[in-house]
C-alpha cells in the first residue's frame, strides 16, 4: 500500500494545479457578480494576464516582475470594463465579449511581434521553478497532506482567497454593502451608499482576480505562455461560480469536482486496463467539460445570483 | 412650528409639466394628505422633496431653514426620511442587515452584526414596532417588510416622514396596523406626509389634505372640515357618479358553468373545494372574499393555467379543462388579471404591440407569420381613441403610462376581441376614481351587449355596486350566495372571514 502514497498525494497535487487558475477565475466573478456586474470577459482577461505575466518575467528575468505586469493589465482591463458597463451603464455581455475578441486577436499579435514565434513563448523564470515553490518538507509522505508539500505560491494563494473573500463579503461593512448593490442598488443608494464607487471597486478586483488565474497558467503551471492558454478556463470558472452559488466556498467546491474529473481522466488515459481501455481517449478527455454541463443542468435552476446581477445601474434623473 | 414648506415648486419633464408652482406649508407633529389621481404629480412632488429629483424651480424650507436637496443623502441629513410604494428592501437580506446597510456598526472593517441586531431590538421597542431583527425579509409578509422600512428611516433620525401610496400592497388588517402606527409616530413629535389617491382612508387619517390635479395645486383643506364627496370633486375636477347606474340583467343562456371544481394551490393544498356556480349571459356574478381564499385558484383554472384535481367547467358546451389557454382564448374568453403589469401588459412594448396582443396571429393583424404594420396602426390608432388612452401616442411604451391608462389599454385588447365571457379579476385595483369609474362603465356595458361576466374583487363596495348575483369565497368554498338587494355590506363581511355561512347553498 505504502507506495501509492507518493502516487496519491501526486494526483492530487496535480488536482489543485488545475484548481488554481479557474478558482481565481471564479473568485473574480464572485467578486463582480454580488456587485451586480457580469463579468464574462474572465476568459479574456486571464488570456492577457497570462501573456502579460510572462513579457515582465521575461524582460526582467524575474517571476515577481512578471505577477506586477498581470496584476497591471487586469487592472487596466477591469477599469475599462467598469468605464463600460458602470460609468456609462452600457451592456455588460457585450462588454465581455469585446474583451475577449480583444484578448484572442490583440495577444496572438504581440505573441509575434514581440518573441516573433507563433504558438507559445520562450521559457522565462517562474513560480513552478522546484526553488521557487513553498517547500514545506515536513508534510511529505503523510497521505493527502503530502500533496501540500511542494505547492507554487499562486496555489496557495488562491486557497487563502477563498477564505480571505469569504471573510470580505459576509463580516465586512464592505462586503454588506457590496451584496447590497448586487441586489437592489436602488435601496443601497437611498440609505447613502455610493453604487457606482462599490461597482468599479468589486468590477476591478475581480478582474485583478481573474489576472491572477492567468498567471497562474502562464507563470505558475507553465513557464511559458501558449496561444491556447486560458482554453476555456475562464468559463469553466463562471460555471464553477454559478454552480457554487455566487460563493467564494460553493466556487472551491465546484472546481474540485471538475478538478477530481480532471485527474480521473489523465490517470485513466495512462492506467487503464480492461473495459476502461475500449473506451475512446476522447472521452476522458471530455470528462470534465461534460461533468460542467451535467452539473449545470442539475443545478442552474435552484442556483439564485444577485437580484440584480447584470442590469445596469442608472441613478433617476 | 413648521416642519416642511416649499414654495413654487416647478418640475418640467420633457412634454409634461408634472408640477405646476406648488406651495405647501406642512406643521410640525402633523399628518398631512396629498391626494390625486394617478399622475397628477404627487409623487413627483415628493421625489423632489427626497433629493431624486432636481425641480426646475422653486425653493425648499426645512424647518424654517431654506435648504437645497440634490440627493437622498441630503434629505436624510435633513432628516427627512421617505417609505416608497415599491419597497427599498433586499429580500435576502435579514431585517437589521436591511435598516443597517449604509451606516453599519463596525469594529475596524468588520460588520459587527451582533451589536447591529441589539440596535435593532432596541429601536422596535422604543418605537412599539414589533419585528424579529434576525428573520430574513423575504420571510415577512408585506405589512411587516413595510414596518421595516419605516424603522429604517427612524433609525436614521427622520423627523418627517413621508409615505407614498403606503396602503396599495396592504390587506385591510395591515392598513388599520399601518394607521395605528401613524398615530403613535405623530404623538412621538414626528410629521408625517401621506400620499394617497384612497379618499377613505386619507379621511381616517389626515389632519389636513392638499389636493393636486394634472400638476396643479387645487387646494388645501381641513380634514374636520370637509367630505368625502368634496374631496372627490377637487381630486378630479368634476362631480363624481361613483354610484353605479344599475342596468337590470337580462339573463340569457348559461354560458360559464362550473361543477363541484377542487383545485390545489400552488402549495400543494386545497385551494378550491368542490365549488359549483354558473355564469349567465348578460349578468355579472361577483365573487367576494377576503384574498387568498381561493380566488387565484378559481382564476388560474379558468384560464386552463392549473389543471383541477376534479369536478368540470363547461364553457360554452365545451370542457374547459381539456383545452390550453389559446383555446380557451380563441373560443371567448377575455381576461383582465390582477396584475396588470406581469401578466396584462409587456411593459418594454409599444401600446401598438400590446393592444393587439392575443390576437397578433390573426388576419388582419399577421399573415402567414408577418407582421401588418398598417394595420395594426390603424387599429391601435383607433382603440387609443375609443378608449381613451393617453397618451395618444401608439408608439408610447407602456412602461410609461399611468396606472390607469395602462388598464384602460388591457379593457382595449380585451374587448376588442370576439368574447362571451369576461373574466375580471380585480379590474379597479390601484386606480384613482377617474380610471375606476371608467372601468365600472365598461363592465355595466359589457354586460348589456350579453357577455357573462365573472368578477372577483376584494372591494365590498364594487361586488354590491356591480354584482347581479355575490357569491362569497371562504377557504376555498362557496360559503354563501346572495343578491346586492337582500344583504348588506356586514353581512358579506361576516361571511367572508367566515364568521356566518348559508347552511344550503342553493344551485
Amino acid at each position: 500500500m505504502n507506495n501509492n502514497i507518493p502516487f496519491l498525494n501526486a494526483s492530487i497535487a496535480q488536482a489543485l494545479d488545475y484548481t488554481a487558475p479557474i478558482l481565481f477565475a471564479a473568485l473574480g466573478g464572485v467578486m463582480s457578480e454580488n456587485a451586480g456586474v457580469v463579468n464574462i470577459a474572465l476568459e479574456g482577461m486571464m488570456r492577457f494576464a497570462a501573456f502579460f505575466g510572462v513579457w515582465g518575467s521575461f524582460v526582467s528575468g524575474n517571476a515577481w516582475v512578471g505577477l506586477l505586469w498581470g496584476i497591471g493589465i487586469g487592472i487596466a482591463l477591469g477599469a475599462l470594463h467598469a468605464y463600460i458597463t458602470v460609468k456609462w451603464a452600457g451592456n455588460q455581455i457585450i462588454s465581455g465579449v469585446a474583451i475577449n475578441v480583444m484578448a484572442m486577436g490583440m495577444i496572438t499579435y504581440l505573441l509575434e511581434s514581440i518573441f516573433k514565434t507563433t504558438g507559445y513563448s520562450p521559457p522565462v523564470a517562474y513560480f513552478g521553478a522546484p526553488a521557487s515553490k513553498v517547500h514545506l518538507t515536513f508534510l511529505k509522505g503523510i497521505p493527502i497532506l503530502g500533496a501540500f508539500a511542494e505547492l507554487t505560491i499562486l496555489i496557495w494563494f488562491a486557497l487563502i482567497l477563498v477564505v480571505v473573500l469569504h471573510f470580505v463579503l459576509y463580516h465586512t461593512v464592505l462586503g454588506l454593502r457590496i451584496r447590497a448593490v448586487g441586489e437592489n442598488p436602488h435601496a443601497a443608494e437611498t440609505l447613502g451608499v455610493n453604487v457606482f464607487k462599490i461597482k468599479w471597486f468589486a468590477v476591478i478586483t475581480g478582474s485583478v482576480l481573474a489576472a491572477f488565474g492567468g498567471l497562474a497558467l502562464s507563470l505558475g503551471t507553465l513557464s511559458s505562455f501558449t496561444n491556447s492558454m486560458a482554453m476555456g478556463k475562464g468559463f469553466i470558472g463562471l460555471a464553477a461560480m454559478i454552480f457554487g452559488n455566487w460563493t467564494p466556498f460553493g466556487a472551491l467546491g465546484a472546481i474540485l469536482i471538475f478538478a477530481c474529473a480532471q485527474v480521473l481522466q489523465l490517470f485513466m488515459q495512462g492506467t487503464a486496463t480492461g473495459f476502461a481501455k475500449l473506451i475512446p481517449l476522447g472521452f476522458y478527455l471530455s470528462l470534465p467539460y461534460m461533468l460542467t454541463i451535467g452539473a449545470l443542468i442539475g443545478v442552474v435552476g435552484k442556483a439564485v445570483g444577485p437580484a440584480a446581477d447584470g442590469i445596469p445601474y442608472e441613478k433617476e434623473s | 412650528m413648521k416642519a416642511l414648506e416649499v414654495k413654487g415648486i416647478v418640475k418640467q419633464f420633457p412634454g409634461v409639466l408634472a408640477n405646476d408652482n406648488i406651495n405647501l406649508s406642512i406643521n410640525k407633529g402633523e399628518i398631512y394628505a396629498i391626494v390625486g389621481e394617478n399622475g397628477a404629480g404627487k409623487s413627483t412632488l415628493m421625489k423632489i422633496i427626497y433629493g431624486l429629483y432636481t425641480p426646475t424651480a422653486g425653493e425648499i424650507f426645512v424647518f424654517d431653514k431654506k435648504v437645497d436637496i440634490k440627493t437622498p443623502h441630503d434629505a436624510i441629513a435633513l432628516k427627512i426620511g421617505m417609505v416608497h410604494q415599491e419597497f427599498m428592501l433586499i429580500p435576502r437580506f435579514t431585517v437589521t442587515e436591511n435598516i443597517v446597510l449604509g451606516d453599519e456598526p463596525s469594529k475596524g472593517i468588520v460588520f459587527d452584526y451582533k451589536k447591529a441586531l441589539g440596535q435593532i431590538k432596541e429601536l422596535s421597542e422604543k418605537f412599539g414596532l414589533s419585528v424579529d431583527p434576525a428573520e430574513k425579509v423575504a420571510n415577512l409578509p408585506v405589512g411587516i417588510q413595510q414596518r421595516v422600512e419605516i424603522l429604517k428611516i427612524l433609525r436614521r433620525g427622520a423627523e418627517i416622514l413621508i409615505f407614498d401610496e403606503p396602503t396599495a400592497v396592504l390587506t385591510p388588517e395591515e392598513t388599520e396596523d399601518l394607521f395605528k402606527t401613524l398615530m403613535k409616530l405623530r404623538e412621538d413629535g414626528k410629521t408625517i406626509i401621506f400620499i394617497s389617491h384612497k379618499l377613505k382612508e386619507v379621511m381616517a387619517i389626515a389632519d389636513r389634505i392638499a389636493v393636486l390635479r394634472r400638476g396643479k395645486l387645487q387646494g388645501i383643506v381641513e380634514r374636520d372640515k370637509t367630505s368625502e364627496v368634496e374631496l372627490a370633486r377637487m381630486v378630479v375636477g368634476r362631480d363624481v357618479v361613483l354610484k353605479i347606474p344599475k342596468a337590470k340583467a337580462k339573463v340569457g343562456e348559461t354560458v360559464v358553468s362550473v361543477r363541484d371544481l377542487t383545485v390545489k394551490s400552488k402549495r400543494g393544498i386545497i385551494g378550491l373545494k368542490d365549488v359549483s356556480f354558473d355564469v349567465h349571459a348578460g349578468e355579472i356574478v361577483g365573487i367576494a372574499g377576503v384574498e387568498g381564499n381561493g380566488q387565484a385558484e378559481l382564476v388560474n383554472t379558468l384560464i386552463g393555467f392549473i389543471r383541477p384535481v376534479k369536478g368540470s367547467i363547461m364553457f360554452d358546451g365545451e370542457e374547459l379543462k381539456l383545452l390550453t389557454p389559446f383555446n380557451i382564448r380563441k373560443k371567448g374568453m377575455a381576461y383582465i388579471p390582477k396584475d396588470r403589469k406581469a401578466r396584462g401588459l409587456v411593459l418594454p412594448f409599444k401600446s401598438r404591440e400590446n393592444i393587439i396582443m392575443g390576437q397578433h396571429t390573426l388576419y388582419p393583424f399577421s399573415k402567414n407569420g408577418v407582421l401588418n404594420n398598417i394595420e395594426i396602426d390603424k387599429f391601435a390608432t383607433k382603440k387609443l381613441q375609443e378608449f381613451d388612452i393617453r397618451p395618444r401616442d401608439i408608439y408610447a411604451r407602456v412602461r410609461n403610462l399611468s396606472g390607469g391608462n395602462q388598464q384602460k389599454l388591457i379593457l382595449a385588447k380585451e374587448m376588442s376581441m370576439e368574447h362571451k365571457f369576461l373574466l375580471a379579476s380585480q379590474p379597479t385595483r390601484g386606480l384613482d376614481i377617474g380610471a375606476m369609474e371608467f372601468v365600472y362603465h365598461k363592465l355595466i356595458e359589457e354586460k348589456e351587449s350579453g357577455v357573462a361576466i365573472l368578477l372577483i374583487s376584494l372591494e365590498l363596495s364594487e361586488i354590491m355596486g356591480l354584482s347581479d348575483r355575490i357569491l362569497v369565497l371562504y377557504n376555498g368554498e362557496i360559503v354563501g350566495e346572495t343578491t346586492p338587494d337582500k344583504t348588506t355590506e356586514e353581512e358579506l363581511g361576516l361571511m367572508m372571514l367566515g364568521l356566518k355561512r348559508q347552511e344550503k347553498v342553493a344551485q
